[in-house]
C-alpha cells in the first residue's frame, strides 16, 4: 500500500487519516497559538494600561459584581469538563453519553454567553459603564470579554456541527479528528476565560 | 432569599462538582500518550484551577470588592 492510498472497507483505519493526522494537530495548535496571542495583546495592553493609572477602578466605574461572574464561570468550565468526558466516550465507543455530554456541554456554552448578556445589560443600564464612555476600564472590559463571547458563541456553533456530523456518522471511534480539535478549541476558550475572570474580577 | 447569595451557593457548589470533575479526569488521563493528550492534561489542570477560583470568588475569599469607607 502506497502512502497516499486511502482504504474506505468497512472497519479500517484510513492510511491518509493515519499519517496526516499529526500534521492537522500541529495546524490547529497553531490557529490556536494566534489566537492566544491576539487574547495575550490584549490582556497585556489592559495591564499595562491598569498598572499606569492613579484610581483603579476608574471614577464612576464601580466595582464589578463577582457573585453572578463566579456562577457564570462555573458553568463554562463545567463545560470543559462536560466536553473532555464528551470526547472520552466517543472514543470508548459510547455514543448515547457522547451525545448527552456534548448536548450538555452546547446548552452550558449558550448559557454563558446568555449569562454574559445579562451581565452586559446590567453593566450598561444599570450601572452606566459603557464601551465608549467609561474610559480604560469600559473599553477593556467590553472588548476583551467580548472577543471571549465572540469566540464562546463560535464555539458553540463548531460543537452542533460536530454533533450532527457524528450523528451522520461521519466520525469513527479511530478517525475523530475533528472532535479532538472541537475540544481543543472548548479548553482553550475555558482557559482563557480563567485569565479574564482573574484580571478584571479578583485583582 | 437573597438572589446574590443563590448565585454564591451555586457558584461554590458547582466550582467544587467542576474542580473534582477536571481532577479525576485529569488522573485517569495521566499516563495517554500523543500531543492532543498532553494538551488536553496542561487545560485540565488549568480547568481545576480556573474552577478553585470561581469557588473562592463564590465564597467571597477571592475578588476586588470595594474598599470599606
Amino acid at each position: 500500500m502506497t502512502a497516499a492510498t486511502v482504504t474506505h472497507e468497512h472497519g479500517e483505519v484510513d492510511q491518509l487519516y493515519a499519517e496526516t493526522r499529526d500534521i492537522r494537530l500541529l495546524g490547529f495548535m497553531c490557529f490556536i497559538a494566534t489566537d492566544l496571542v491576539l487574547f495575550s495583546s490584549f490582556i497585556f495592553a489592559y495591564l499595562y494600561l491598569r498598572n499606569t493609572a492613579q484610581v483603579w477602578p476608574p471614577a464612576g466605574v464601580p466595582h464589578l459584581e463577582i457573585a453572578f461572574a463566579a456562577l457564570n464561570s462555573v458553568v463554562l468550565f463545567g463545560s470543559g469538563a462536560t466536553m473532555h468526558y464528551a470526547l472520552e466516550n466517543y472514543k470508548h465507543g459510547n455514543f448515547n453519553r457522547y451525545a448527552g455530554f456534548m448536548i450538555a456541554t452546547i446548552l452550558l456554552g449558550a448559557f454563558f454567553v446568555g449569562g454574559q448578556g445579562y451581565e452586559y445589560s446590567n453593566l450598561i443600564y444599570n450601572e452606566h459603564v459603557t464601551w465608549a464612555g467609561s474610559g480604560i476600564f469600559g473599553s477593556a472590559f467590553f472588548t476583551l470579554t467580548g472577543l471571549h463571547g465572540l469566540h464562546v458563541s463560535l464555539g458553540v456553533i463548531f460543537l452542533s456541527i460536530l454533533l450532527l456530523q457524528s450523528i451522520h456518522g461521519i466520525y469513527t471511534k479511530e478517525k475523530h479528528f475533528g472532535l479532538t480539535a472541537g475540544t481543543l478549541y472548548w479548553h482553550f476558550v475555558d482557559v482563557i476565560w480563567v485569565l479574564l475572570f482573574s484580571i478584571f474580577y479578583l485583582i | 432569599m437573597d438572589l446574590h447569595l443563590i448565585e454564591r451557593g451555586i457558584a461554590i457548589a458547582g466550582g467544587i462538582l467542576v474542580a473534582a470533575t477536571s481532577l479525576v479526569a485529569l488522573k485517569n488521563d495521566w499516563h495517554t500518550p500523543g500531543l492532543d493528550n498532553q494538551v488536553f492534561k496542561v487545560m485540565l489542570a488549568l480547568l481545576f484551577i480556573g474552577a478553585v477560583i470561581a469557588t473562592l470568588a463564590g465564597a467571597t475569599l477571592l475578588g476586588n470588592f470595594p474598599k470599606a469607607a
